[in-house]
């Protein structure tokens, strides 16, 4: 006797149709799974008998062959316990596809081995892969069920057991889970406890960050040690703009995927800030293993990448970071596939500006020796420093504005300004599938940016007399273009645009 | 014949005894299929079952299923597929095929029989 049901593999965030198929025949007893199964899936054996089991359904001792077509796709992961158990259930007639006539029911899931079923990973990519095949619902975990419904037009059956899932696929259905509140879900953004205000003066910085977020522009800070670059930086999720409905179902798939998302948030609403250590190595950073996995950069995809200590990370990792910044996506090649993961990174990195630290610094000599800090900022590549829009020198703070400087502004009234110039810029940006001016490409600038005469005849003179490369001076644009809008001008002036060179100008120590 | 094999002998004997007993019909008792030997092939109702006989004197050794190990295992259900070749008709009106274990205790008095339904399948 045959059963099938359809089920869906992941590969990076996209999904590919698997039919799973179970024969049951009376033959010398054996449980086989072909169709390239990995580990996990072949143990899915033992979990299928002993869920089974466990259910009160019958085990009958036959020879079991489960397929998972199309035999040449990898199979991996333990999502296909579900629709092989209902697979095998359905071959053995002990319960019957109530689906007829009404378009098929497709199932993920993985059991435990008294048929609890357990959730599993990716399940939004699943379901957006599963709705436009035209395929009708799915039967998931229950744990699942509230991601699953983000996606319009699929009806979602959770069930927290195998039988409750059987007794869903014999009523062809039942009661689907209602589709998710996607405003209510982003209107419940918890508060931040670390605001811009905990930092005494740093006016430059500040300003210069809020430019940053409002464009999401590349940033590299200098300066000394305890002068507050990594405190600066953990406060910029507080004035980063909120999350449109198309960004938080974007970051959600990337974070799924990744098996980041908490069993009870269906939905990623805060901007990500990911903050790896230094020794990351390279696929961590950028993505990669056997299966290809999602690195950092798109972990922090329509978020911050912080990278405190940047010269310290290896070369290898930080000449990785190249290509990501420059396509906003990372390609990673295996033998079988090829896998695409979005990286629209905003790139905040922090250095010393020697070994030492104090290089440059007012209070404290600096004990370095001249080719040791050579060496140091030698580390970072002018093509990598080339792509970083806005660099930055912390500097210690003055002694009389650490006593009693100004608070400045508290991130609400920062995130209001913000909010608007991203307004602005989505507005212009309609239809170029960017979200910021940061990720313009060359065409959208010169189509969409506007300088005035003063401006344009500054820029001239810079790309003259800075030697900026082509690229740098569309960076300089862009980042002029962020100020504009922060100050709601139509035009590009020349104020703008020299705040923005301002902003790229190489330190006192750098060659 | 030796006192192992007269042991093992009287093992199978009892084994044959409690199915019997049990409402099993004997299909074939020590069947040889070139080098090896299938102990006991019998049928109830819808169910072909291939059965090993395993008998100890004592258990300071563990219980006797536990000395039905991985190569004896893949040895019975190489056999039992030869047998099915040999015999397409053997599966007619049957639905469950089993690889049972029948435990022959001897050290007990009475001699304590245990027949150990569907004790493993072709993939462990």
């Amino acid at each position: 006797m045959l059963g099938h049901i359809a089920s869906e593999a992941l590969s990076g965030l996209d999904g590919s149709a698997v039919e799973v198929e179970a024969d049951v025949v009376a033959a010398a007893p054996a449980f086989s799974i072909v169709g390239l199964p990995d580990a996990a899936v072949q143990e899915s054996r033992e979990r299928v008998r002993a869920a089974i089991v466990n259910s009160r359904f019958e085990f009958p001792s036959r020879r079991i062959t489960v397929n998972l077509a199309p035999a040449d796709l990898r199979k991996e992961g333990p999502s296909f316990d579900l629709p092989i158990a209902l697979a095998f259930l359905l071959a053995t007639g002990q319960v019957r596809d109530g689906c007829d006539g009404r378009g098929p029911l497709a199932a993920v899931g993985e059991l435990g081995l008294d048929g609890s079923l357990r959730p599993v990973s990716g399940t939004l990519a699943l379901a957006e892969s599963l709705r436009r095949r035209g395929v009708r619902g799915l039967l998931l975990p229950a744990a699942n069920a509230a991601e699953a419904s983000l996606v319009e037009g699929l009806e979602v059956y959770p069930a927290a057991t195998l039988a409750e899932a059987v007794a869903h696929l014999a009523a062809g259905g039942g009661v689907a889970a209602p589709p998710a509140d996607l405003s209510a879900l982003l209107g419940a953004v918890p508060a931040l406890d670390a605001d811009l205000s905990d930092i005494v003066g740093q006016d430059q910085v500040k300003r210069a960050l809020e430019v940053a977020v409002a464009g999401a522009h590349n940033v590299l800070m200098s300066g000394p040690p305890g002068a507050g670059k990594t405190m600066l930086a953990r406060r910029l999720p507080s004035i980063m703009p909120a999350l449109t409905r198309a960004e938080a179902i974007e970051v959600t798939r990337i974070h799924s995927v990744a098996g980041l998302l908490p069993a009870d948030v269906p939905l990623v609403t805060q901007r990500p800030f990911r903050a790896p250590h230094h020794t990351i190595s390279s696929p961590g950073l950028v993505g990669g293993g056997g299966t290809p996995r999602p690195g950092e950069v798109s972990l922090g995809h329509l978020g911050v990448l912080f990278l405190d200590e940047f010269p310290e990370f290896r070369l290898s990792a930080l000449e990785g970071l190249r290509q990501p910044l420059e396509d906003g996506e990372v390609t990673i090649s295996r033998r079988l596939t090829s896998v695409t993961f979005p990286a629209r990174i905003m790139l905040v990195a922090a250095m010393n500006p020697c070994p030492c630290g104090y290089l440059g610094d007012r209070g404290q000599e600096c004990s370095c020796p001249a080719h040791r800090v050579r060496q140091y900022s030698s580390r970072l590549s002018g093509p990598l420093l080339d792509r970083i829009d806005l660099r930055l020198e912390v500097p210690r703070v003055p002694p009389r504005d650490r006593r009693d400087g100004g608070r400045g502004e508290a991130s609400t009234v920062v995130r209001a300004r913000v909010e608007l110039a991203r307004e602005r810029q989505l507005k212009r940006l309609a239809g170029t599938g960017a979200y910021a001016n940061a990720h313009m490409n060359a065409r959208h600038l010169r189509r969409l940016c506007a300088l005035d005469a003063d401006a344009t005849a500054l820029l001239d003179r810079a790309y003259e007399r800075l030697r900026l490369s082509a690229r740098a001076c569309d960076r300089v644009v862009r980042v002029a273009q962020t100020i504009a809008d922060l100050e709601a001008s139509p035009t590009i002036r020349s104020a703008h645009l020299a705040e923005s060179l301002s902003y790229r100008t190489r330190s006192r120590h750098e060659r | 014949m030796n006192a192992r094999q007269r042991f093992g002998r009287a093992a199978e004997e009892a084994a044959a005894h409690h199915l019997t007993r049990t409402g099993w019909r004997l299909l074939g008792r020590n069947v040889r299929i070139g080098r090896g030997e299938l102990d006991i092939v019998a049928r109830r109702g819808p169910v072909l079952a291939f059965i090993e006989v395993k008998g100890r004197r004592t258990t300071t050794c563990g219980a006797p299923e536990d000395a039905v190990g991985p190569s004896k295992r893949r040895q019975v259900a190489r056999l039992a597929e030869l047998w099915l070749a040999a015999r397409p008709w053997a599966l007619r009106g049957v639905t469950d095929v089993r690889f049972d274990v029948i435990a022959v205790d001897a050290g007990a008095n009475p001699i304590r029989v245990r027949h150990l339904p569907a004790a493993f399948t072709l993939d462990g």
